[in-house]
């Protein structure tokens, strides 16, 4: 081997180098538009649903739309530059919302307007073509070097069509019709995760807090706390939420005015508390390690310009440990709202309701209805948490 | 100059290597015995439920349970292993570093998706039964991984990696004697979160009617018996200590490897 | 005026000052020198209290150091670090702001205090006073570090290695530029390095230091002349001594008046160092060199014969560069 072969190719005409990522998205897009069953379609709610391809559901006018849009990314990631990169954001913003009407189509050519009962599916080949463009939209958005910002402002506008679509045109959707079906408990249920979610969440950074700032004052705490709440998480949160029943049971039925404050076996309290202390071991951590954290020069620094240790803390370590902390809080939101749809089975409702309900009924469509939901909420907070973060972040340290 | 500190002598603590297994073989036996001794434990579990018509789970053996959710976690957690410490090593190459951004953004979103949700969506897939836990527990239990071997391979440094290269290593040499070596204990640490956090998640399997350690919770909240809650949630928690702790004196054993022995290294890169 | 007597710090078992006497007057750039753990950056900071002393005492314009707060003290005590210790979360204009607005100084004062600090340390106000830190190169976070320092005009600056992270190029610039201010400000400065070269380029009172304790004192020539053990002679560089002090001297303190004639065709401005002569008189093959004015008009002779003889006579007479 030559000493000039042992040398790195220099890569030559950066410009010019295809996108790998996308090219190979959009080949698996294509993929699933003509592999996968795109839609399935079901006689009523607890049938099984038959799988329905694209090129019946839509037409070949529509499979060959989809596929131009398609390969259209594919090609303007192969020769990538900025304006390339725009348009092919630019394209999957418009494939993104132009899926329901597919939905649409797909519903006047499938379902019989005699069978009230018959409903249409999302198929594999659907969710496998949303997800993708998920990824598209990330690696676009890694590429333009965008703010978190922009995303969530490209995801709340095709989700404002989506629901346009879905809330005047879409009645043959399952998803629609179980809905349809059951709205008034649907929106208290999800109000009622959101609330759940909100307080646990609320009490845990107040608490989290509180045993962050007291362990780096007692070191001793620190470890037997970190024991502690290591050890609540290797409890299964299933377990946890079972372990805590009978006792609050006693409790209420003993201690009266805790009964008259709504605390009781089964139900918000017991879900509430199981929260708290799940919660609490990401909390405490992160906001821990965010306050360690600052770089000792930097704090070295306050105190030999002659800050006090007051003005120390606020202006500076608490600042600066700020998104660390924000990071925390982003972790136990997401998994709160995880933990809430498992509280479901104590009773203490929630969008879990829908999934356990369902699982329990075989209504897969049920179960969508609640899963779906807890899903987006999940990733909305997280990406509205992760923009928040950013924006704390000034000049983007780190 | 800096006070000058004293480091506790921890290293003594953890040289005889029978001490090392000392802790997963307690678990372990503690989590043995439970397993086999519950169910002539009848008088303790009376305690907790004096007036319950049962008080041991009955519908299947304690070590049939185990032995299910020990398949269940082992084999989400070969697949993540594999797929998780494969999609890292190809992300840090030359030819897929262009995947390495994506990869990383899809990691961190893979913990977004709560597994009951993830669950939930397998079912109508998969169907009933343990594969749709399986598949929940790979994805939530893939972000550990996936960064964690990012950051151990993308923290060796540099020089290191540039020296082997000169002394004529291939890339695969490189690779396997040199970066993998040194990014192992990063590596290991995110496999035992991984596995740690899928054991309790696990549990959550019972709610689609796979069969295991969850059971006898679910068992116990449906029917308000106490005992059965307690029995399913004693054997996870001693089930994840034992695993965990077995990663903690594997991890020791490696720190120990790596901090004796820096002649290893020195050969590694000069073979 | 910084006095310490008998100055002592000690961490458990380990003394790292021990009895340690220094004094530096007003105005003066003193420089502590010495390998990593000789106790040079203990000793520094001991001065603004961030370490606290086991033992001796520290005296401060006729003062104890107890007898301030020790918050108001900082304050009125410049710092800069070699790490800038700048706050990642503001921005240069802020950072230089700093101790200003713990003095509750107005709004107006602050904002042309800090205009007029960027622009003594070349740091164009447009350009850089809405950056972040992690926008500068390191020379320019050094400077901001300085104007930091400087902002409440202390006439105390303590300065740890400031230029020790720095490229050898920038680092030179910035030492220049700190002898220049310090020419203009007076300041008494205390400054830790381990860079002999720079130490002797800037000070004016030289501290070799070795294991917590103070080997030797003095200005930078009268250590250069008589380094009192092998310890401090391989500090000042050993068999480069020679041209190290003649580094320190000025072509105009050795030269002779002028003969008839021209010594010859080659010419030094009478305000260079004698080590710059040298080096010239070695590449050109001459032993002397005639010196001139800033007119380039020849005002005297340098003669190698002739320096060499002198620094046999003069032995230890000599002061100030």
């Amino acid at each position: 081997m030559s000493l000039l072969d042992a040398l790195p190719t220099p890569r030559l005409g950066r410009g010019k180098h295809p996108n790998v990522v996308l090219v190979s998205l959009s080949v698996t897009m294509l993929a699933a538009v003509w592999g996968l069953d795109a839609v399935s379609v079901a006689a009523n709610r607890i049938v099984q649903a038959t799988g329905v391809s694209a090129m019946d559901a839509i037409g070949w006018p529509g499979v060959l739309l989809a596929s131009l849009l398609i390969i259209a990314v594919g090609g303007l990631a192969y020769q990538p530059s900025r304006t390339n990169y725009w348009a092919a954001l630019g394209v999957v913003v418009l494939i993104l919302a132009l899926m329901p009407f597919g939905l649409m189509v797909a519903g006047h050519f499938l379902i019989d307007p005699e069978l009230p009962q018959a409903r249409l599916g999302i198929g594999a080949g659907y969710w496998v073509l949303l997800f993708i463009l998920m990824l598209c939209l990330i690696e676009l958005r890694l590429k333009l070097a965008l703010r978190r910002f922009w995303p969530v402002v490209i995801l709340s506008s095709i989700g404002l069509v989506w629901w346009l679509c879905a809330s005047l045109w879409l009645s043959d959707l399952a998803l629609i019709q179980e809905f349809k079906a059951r709205d008034r408990q649907f929106i208290q249920a999800a109000l009622e995760h959101i609330l759940l979610v909100s307080v646990a969440v609320s009490i845990s950074i107040v608490v989290g807090t509180l045993l962050a700032l007291l362990m780096r004052r007692f070191v001793k705490l620190q470890k037997s706390a970190f024991a502690l709440l290591n050890f609540l998480q290797t409890i299964p949160s299933l377990a946890l939420f079972g372990l805590l029943l009978a006792p609050l049971a006693w409790l209420a039925a003993n201690v009266p005015i805790l009964a008259q404050l709504g605390v009781s076996g089964i139900g918000n309290t017991p879900a509430l508390i199981a929260l708290v202390a799940y919660s609490l071991l990401p909390m405490v951590r992160n906001t821990y390690i965010a306050l360690e954290e600052v770089s000792p020069d930097t704090l070295e620094a306050a105190s030999a310009m002659g800050m006090r240790a007051s003005q120390r803390f606020w202006q500076v370590r608490l600042p600066l440990a700020l998104p660390i902390m924000l990071e925390g809080v982003r972790i136990t939101t997401v998994q709160a709202i995880g933990l809430t749809a498992v509280a479901a089975l104590i009773g203490a409702g929630g969008l879990g309701t829908f999934i356990f309900q369902g699982l329990g009924q075989a209504a897969m469509d049920m179960v969508l209805l609640g899963a779906l939901p807890i899903l987006i909420l999940a990733l909305v907070v997280d990406a509205g948490l992760g923009a928040l973060a950013e924006v704390l972040r000034p000049g983007g340290v780190r | 100059m800096k006070p000058n500190v004293k480091q506790p002598a921890r290293l003594s603590a953890q040289s005889p290597s029978n001490r090392l297994w000392g802790q997963p073989l307690l678990w372990g036996l503690l989590l043995a015995i439970c397993v086999l001794g519950i169910p002539y434990a009848e008088g303790l579990f009376r305690w907790f439920e004096p007036n319950a018509r049962q008080v041991i789970y009955q519908r299947a053996h304690f070590y049939d349970l185990l032995g299910r959710h020990l398949l269940v976690v082992g084999v989400a957690a070969i697949v993540t292993i594999s797929l998780g410490v494969g999609a890292g090593i190809a992300v840090t190459r030359k030819k897929g570093q262009d995947f390495l951004p994506l990869v990383s953004q899809l990691a961190s979103l893979g913990q977004t998706f709560p597994p009951v949700a993830v669950l939930a969506l397998a079912v109508p897939v998969l169907g009933f039964g343990t594969l749709p836990i399986i598949m929940a527990l790979m994805l939530y239990g893939l972000l550990p991984i996936v960064r964690n071997t990012l950051t151990g391979l993308q923290d060796v440094d540099a020089d290191m990696k540039t020296a082997a290269h000169a002394m004529g290593m291939t890339p695969l040499q490189t690779l396997y004697q040199v970066e993998l070596p040194l990014a192992a204990p990063v590596i290991l640490a995110g496999i035992r979160t991984s596995v740690t956090i899928n054991i309790a998640t696990a549990a959550l399997g019972a709610t689609v009617g796979a069969s295991n350690l969850g059971d006898p919770i679910i068992a116990g909240i449906i029917n308000g018996n106490m005992a059965y809650v307690i029995q399913g949630a004693l054997l996870i928690a001693l089930l994840a200590l034992t695993i965990d702790s077995l990663f903690d004196a594997l991890q020791s054993k490696i720190r120990l490897h790596l901090s004796s022995s820096p002649g290893d290294l020195a050969r590694h890169s000069t073979r | 005026m910084i006095e310490l007597s008998q100055v002592t710090k000690r961490f458990g078992d380990e003394t790292a000052v021990n009895a340690i006497d220094l004094k530096i007057a007003k105005g003066k750039f003193c420089a502590l020198v010495g390998t990593s753990g000789c106790g040079k950056s203990t000793t520094l900071r001991m001065i603004n209290r961030l370490i606290e002393r086991s033992d001796g005492d520290i005296i401060l314009d006729g003062q104890a150091i107890e007898a301030y707060d020790p918050v108001k003290l900082r304050r009125r005590i410049g710092y800069v670090i070699q790490s800038t210790g700048l706050f990642p979360h503001w921005t240069v204009a802020r950072n230089i702001g700093l101790v200003p607005r713990l003095l509750k100084w107005s709004a107006e004062d602050i904002q042309a205090r800090v205009k007029e600090l960027m622009e003594l340390l070349g740091l164009p106000v447009e350009e850089f006073a809405h950056k972040y830190p992690h926008q500068l190169s390191g020379g320019q976070a050094q400077r901001v570090g300085v104007a930091r320092a400087l902002a409440a005009d202390p006439d105390i600056l303590l300065m740890d290695e400031p230029f020790g992270a720095l490229d050898p190029i920038t680092r030179i610039k910035l030492q220049d530029e700190l002898a220049s201010l310090q020419a203009r400000l007076h300041k008494t400065v205390v400054f830790v390095t381990h860079d002999m070269d720079e130490a002797l380029k800037l000070a004016d009172h030289l501290v070799v230091m070795r294991d917590g304790l103070i080997v030797q004192q003095g200005t930078p020539l009268a250590l250069l002349q008589h380094p009192k053990d092998p310890f401090v002679e391989s500090l000042l560089g050993g068999l480069e001594r020679g041209l190290k002090q003649a580094a320190l001297t000025r072509v105009k303190d050795h030269m002779s008046s002028m003969g008839p004639t021209l010594p010859s065709q080659y010419r030094i401005p009478a305000d260079f160092s004698l080590r710059q002569a040298l080096s010239m008189m070695l590449r050109d093959h001459t032993d002397r060199l005639a010196v001139v004015d800033q007119h380039d008009v020849p005002i005297g002779e340098l003669s190698l014969r002739k320096i060499v003889k002198e620094a046999q006579l003069e032995k230890g007479s000599m002061r100030e560069a």
